[in-house]
C-alpha cells in the first residue's frame, strides 16, 4: 500500500474528526456512574425484553418520522435563528442533526426563555434525558417519542431549593443557583423509565432533578455551580428540547 | 507471600464485570480517542461522534458479561458497538451524506498536491459509513488485520476484501497485495 495513499487518508480522516472533547472521558463516566447496568435475571429473558422494546422503539421511531415540523420561539424572548434544518438549505438532503453553532440561538443570561413548538401532540411523552459537556457549555437533552411539547418556560432560580408540583415538598439539590424548566403538555411516565435525579460531574451543570410530572405539566430543576448563560432550542427526527449552560 | 496476594486481587475486568463503575472506565478510557475517531468519520460530525461514544459505552458496560472476561477482546468489541450506535444514530436522524462543509474550515490549504486530495476527498464523501468503516480501522487505527475482522464480525479474508473494495473506491490502480 502506497504510503502516500496511507498518509492522504489519514489526513482526510483527521480533517473530519479532529480531536475529542477534553472532557468526553468525563463525560462518559459520568454516564456511566448514571446507568449501572442491571444484574437481574436470566440472559434470556434480557433477550426477550430487548427484542420487545426494540420493537417499541422502531414503532415509535416510524411514528415519530411522520411528525417533523418546524420550530418557533416565541418573539421577545430569544434571539431566534431557527435550528430546523428545513429552514437551513444546504446541498445536502439530510435533515435532523446538531447544528452549527453558527445557527443555534445565543446564549441569554438573565431572564425567562420560552420556546413553542408546531404541530404538537396534546402530550408530549418524554423517553429519554442525557446529559453531556462540551467545549464551552454542558447539555441537558429530553427526547420526546412523538413530537415537541406545547410549549417550554425557562427561568433563573434563587437558590436549588425547587417546589415539587405534585406533593408541595421541598427538594435542594447540589449547586448555588438553579434554572427551572417548565414543559407543557408534555408527561414523563408513561415511555420513560430513566433517572429522575441525575448528578453531573460537570463544570456548571451539577445536578437535574424532576420536580413534576403531573396532569400533563412535567418541570426540572436544574442546580448549577454558578449563575451561567444559557440557551434552548428543539432539534428534530427524533424531537429533542435542548438546553445549554455555558460553563466558560 | 506478596505474589500470592497479588494474584487474589480481581482484575480491572474482573471488577468492571462484577459492577464498578471506575474500572470500567478505566479499561475503556484508551480507547476513547479512536472509537471518537471512528464515530466522527462514520457521521461527520463532530458533536454526535461523542453522543455516539458515551451511548456506545453505557450499551458496552451494561453487557459486559458477553465478553466473558476476554480483555484481550475488549478493543474489537467496544469499537464494533461503537460502529453499530453510529448506523442507530444515523437511521435514527435519517442521515445519508457527508457533511463536507463542516469540516471545510479546518483544512489546510497549502499542501502539495491539492487536487489529489481534493479527488480523495470527494471520493471519500461518496462513501457511505460501512463503507467508511474497514478503512478507518484498517489506515486510520491502524488496528490489524484479525482485529479489523472481529471488529466487523467477519471473517479475515472478508474484512480484506471489504477494505480493499473501499480503497479502490478511493484509488482505482490500487491491488489487492496492498493491502497485506
Amino acid at each position: 500500500m502506497s504510503q502516500n495513499f496511507r498518509r492522504d487518508l489519514n489526513r482526510e480522516f483527521d480533517a473530519i474528526s479532529g480531536s475529542p472533547s477534553p472532557a468526553l472521558s468525563a463525560r462518559v463516566r459520568a454516564a456511566l456512574a448514571e446507568n449501572r447496568p442491571a444484574r437481574t435475571g436470566p440472559f434470556w429473558m434480557a433477550g426477550l425484553a430487548a427484542g420487545l422494546i426494540a420493537a417499541i422503539v422502531v414503532g415509535v421511531l416510524v411514528v415519530a418520522s411522520f411528525n417533523r415540523h418546524q420550530t418557533s420561539v416565541l418573539p421577545g424572548t430569544a434571539p431566534t435563528p431557527s435550528t430546523t434544518p428545513s429552514s437551513n438549505p444546504s446541498p445536502s438532503p439530510s435533515p435532523a442533526q446538531t447544528p452549527p453553532d453558527s445557527n443555534l440561538p445565543a446564549f441569554v443570561c438573565a431572564g425567562p426563555v420560552s420556546l413553542v413548538g408546531t404541530g404538537s401532540p396534546t402530550v408530549a411523552f418524554v423517553d429519554a434525558v442525557r446529559t453531556g459537556t462540551h467545549s464551552g457549555y454542558d447539555r441537558m437533552t429530553i427526547e420526546f417519542n412523538n413530537g415537541e411539547p406545547g410549549r417550554v418556560d425557562m427561568s433563573p432560580h434563587d437558590g436549588t431549593t425547587f417546589t415539587q408540583g405534585a406533593s408541595g415538598q421541598q427538594v435542594t439539590i447540589s449547586g448555588s443557583t438553579g434554572l427551572l424548566v417548565i414543559i407543557h403538555g408534555s408527561d414523563e411516565h408513561t415511555a420513560y423509565g430513566g433517572s429522575t435525579d441525575i448528578k453531573t460531574a460537570y463544570s456548571v451543570l451539577l445536578e437535574l432533578r424532576q420536580v413534576e410530572d403531573f396532569e400533563g405539566t412535567v418541570q426540572w430543576g436544574l442546580g448549577l455551580s454558578k449563575t451561567a448563560c444559557y440557551r434552548a432550542f428543539y432539534l428534530t427526527n427524533p424531537a429533542r428540547l435542548v438546553i445549554d449552560i455555558q460553563n466558560s | 507471600m506478596m505474589s500470592a496476594v497479588m494474584e487474589q486481587r480481581p482484575s480491572a475486568m474482573q471488577r468492571a464485570t462484577e459492577g464498578d463503575a471506575d474500572s470500567f472506565a478505566m479499561l475503556i478510557d484508551p480507547l476513547l480517542n479512536p472509537a471518537y475517531r471512528l464515530a466522527a468519520v462514520m457521521l461527520s460530525d463532530r458533536m454526535a461522534a461523542e453522543d455516539a461514544v458515551q451511548e456506545a459505552s453505557v450499551k458496552a458496560w451494561r453487557n459486559l458479561r458477553q465478553l466473558r472476561g476476554d480483555e484481550g477482546s475488549l478493543r474489537a468489541w467496544f469499537l464494533s458497538i461503537v460502529a453499530n450506535e453510529c448506523r442507530m444514530t444515523r437511521r435514527r436522524r435519517w442521515w445519508s451524506v457527508v457533511k463536507s462543509a463542516e469540516v471545510e474550515s479546518e483544512r489546510r490549504t497549502d499542501l502539495p498536491s491539492r487536487e489529489a486530495l481534493a479527488d480523495l476527498r470527494r471520493a471519500l464523501a461518496r462513501l457511505s459509513p460501512d463503507e467508511r468503516l474497514p478503512l478507518v480501522l484498517y489506515f486510520y487505527l491502524d488496528l490489524p488485520l484479525d482485529e479489523v475482522a472481529r471488529t466487523l464480525r467477519v471473517t479475515q479474508s472478508a474484512a480484506k476484501s471489504r477494505i480493499y473494495r473501499a480503497a479502490r473506491r478511493l484509488r482505482s490502480d490500487l491491488i489487492l497485495e496492498e493491502v497485506s
